[in-house]
């Protein structure tokens, strides 16, 4: 074979391997931009939290603003209730005279167990698991979710 | 001395001097300022009535948005701490702040209304046809892009409004199948929403979407003389009944500024001369002046009648009651919070059908209007062409579809979203802080 009968010419594979590291270096960098914007570390509020001892919280349903849920006391009973609406996200709000949450955004009712009964709420609101601290204060894990007929009892 | 300064603001805007009518147009093409207007305009399309003059308002808008947003970025600490103090102080404390930041509001306000009635004007003229059909889809994004500019525009005081528009914003975005989730958490920085999502708004609206929004606008008014200018000229050839004329080799179109082969003025001789048309410097030029100080004389009248709205710093744990979107997103709250159904045991969110489906159907739809279009060229330039009935009257449905659920909206939800007419009064909420 004659040197000039080659298909790849030293000319052709330089010009590829130029152009082949102009994109790879090009995307790289895009990659790492990219990156850059998925935060590493979060300063949000754990998802595992206490909210106080037991004997503090007051019978009967009461809204913990700071955690945006609910929690329920009936004697030495306790569950607690997200209070964030399962449509998009506003708070629900709990009218004592019809015993239901509203959601104040688009209209939905949820009966004092969190199911939805009407409105656009795709899904109840969640329950969460309690537990008990070594230091007495009642903790709640909102990253798990437990069935609605839960009971905290001391 | 007079000469003097004449001849410095002569070398300043105009790079050559015409002496003749001739020179005259050729020096529009010529000159730096100008070159994107064409050297002669037909009355026509200079009138008001026909194009309402609609996207030049938009553009005037656009114009002031910049300036106005310009001046309040010295004045806006974009922080989840500092933002809503910093926009009390602009309320409150500085000079005329309270009407700069009116302005604003009122013309993002004015520019999300104009956009969309001329995309009506476009359609109702047929003016998305043919080799329209590109600039009918830049239009498209830039109405869009506006859409998005006043959505992350009102995030910014960081009050409650702010604070549950975003959420429910963000919620939406997570709707998106299989993506949402990591759209989401990308736009807003975090799980929760806070410092990083208020910083990622701030920088897309006041460098991303802006710069798209002009590179679109370069892009339209290009367009809009390749394609031959507005459709009236098209009107206006049709009814002089000149014969069609093959492309000719020798004919320069670039004075026209028109691509060959593409357009109604390349294939027709050329139609405009001293009885239909004028030169654009200075006649076009005059009434763009015009519009232009209408339009800021009118904002800054609306800016002076009503100040910007604040609401309360922003509280994760309240949701106002009820919790209102803007008049031009009540439509798509509307939609989200009746759309949620049931089939079987599978429930849909209305925020996947309201939020996402609705409006990217719509978007699809507007994508392929122009492939869906039988009716004849005649109807292309003229306002509510009979041949055009039908589709006239599916696009006018849409459009009251909207304004409808725009009013319930705005006048007939009242607090969790419940129906109240708005004579009945509605139930006293205690406020909760």
């Amino acid at each position: 074979m004659k040197e000039n009968e080659r298909k790849i010419t030293r000319r052709f594979f330089f010009g590829v391997l130029g152009k082949t590291s102009i994109i790879v270096a090009l995307l790289a960098e895009a990659i790492g931009a990219i990156k850059a914007f998925i935060p590493k570390v979060l300063y949000e509020p754990p998802s595992k939290f206490k909210i106080g001892k037991p004997e503090d919280i007051p019978e009967g349903i009461t809204f913990l603003p700071q955690h945006r849920l609910y929690i329920f006391r009936n004697n030495d009973d306790f569950h607690a209730i997200s209070a964030v609406c399962t449509h998009l996200k506003c708070i629900v709000d709990w009218k004592p005279d019809q015993r239901e949450f509203y959601c104040p955004c688009h209209g939905s009712i949820f009966s004092q167990a969190g199911i939805n009964l009407t409105g656009p709420a795709p899904k109840p609101l969640p329950w969460y698991p309690l537990s008990l601290a070594p230091d007495g204060n009642l903790v709640i894990d909102s990253s798990k979710q437990v069935k609605p007929d839960y009971k905290y009892s001391l | 001395m007079k000469e003097k300064l004449t001849n410095i603001w002569r070398k300043l805007t105009w790079s050559w001097s015409p002496r003749s009518e001739r020179e005259a147009s050729e020096s529009v093409i010529k000159n730096f300022w100008l070159h994107w207007f064409p050297s002669r305009i037909s009355l026509r399309s200079l009138g008001w009535s026909y194009s309402l003059w609609l996207g030049t308002i938009a553009a005037c808008l656009f114009i002031i948005l910049a300036i106005t947003g310009l001046l309040l970025l010295y004045f806006y600490i974009p922080s989840v701490r500092s933002a809503y103090w910093s926009i009390k102080d602009l309320e409150n404390v500085v000079v005329f702040g309270s009407l700069l930041r009116a302005q604003h509001r009122w013309a993002a306000e004015l520019m999300v209304a104009v956009v969309f009635i001329h995309l009506m004007r476009v359609f109702f003229t047929a003016s998305y046809r043919d080799q329209r059909v590109w600039n009918w889809y830049i239009g498209i994004g830039l109405l869009v892009i506006t859409l998005f500019l006043s959505f992350t525009g009102y995030i910014l005081p960081w009050d409650q409004l702010a604070y549950w528009a975003l959420t429910i914003g963000m919620s939406i975005a997570s709707e998106i199948p299989f993506l949402g989730k990591s759209i989401s958490f990308l736009l807003a920085g975090g799980n929760v929403l806070g410092q990083n999502s208020l910083l990622r708004f701030f920088v897309l609206h006041n460098f991303f979407l802006p710069a798209m929004l002009l590179f679109l606008f370069a892009l339209h008014m290009w367009r809009i003389r390749k394609d031959g200018g507005l459709t009236s000229m098209d009107r206006l050839i049709r009814e002089t009944q000149l014969k069609e004329t093959p492309v000719s080799p020798t004919k320069s179109y670039s004075l026209l500024g028109v691509t060959e082969g593409t357009t109604i003025q390349v294939t027709t001789t050329q139609v405009l001369d001293e009885r239909n048309s004028v030169r654009s410097s200075p006649h076009l030029l005059r009434r763009i002046a015009v519009v232009f100080l209408i339009t800021t004389i009118f904002t800054l009248g609306l800016a002076l009648l009503s100040p910007a709205p604040l609401e309360e710093p922003a509280n994760p744990s309240v949701t106002p009651i009820p919790a209102k979107a803007p008049w031009y997103f009540l439509w798509l709250q509307e939609l989200i919070a009746i759309t949620t159904i049931k089939i079987g045991k599978i429930t849909i969110s209305g925020g996947l059908i309201g939020g996402i489906l609705v409006p990217g159907f719509l978007f699809l739809l507007a994508i392929l209007w122009p492939f869906l279009d039988r009716s004849p060229k005649e109807a292309i330039g003229v306002w509510f062409h009979k041949k055009r009935r039908i589709q006239n009257s599916v696009f006018i449905l849409i459009c009251v579809v909207i304004i409808v659920l725009i009013i319930i909206g705005l006048y007939l939800r009242g607090p969790y979203w419940k129906f109240f007419w708005p004579w009945q009064p509605w139930p006293e909420i205690p406020a909760q802080f």
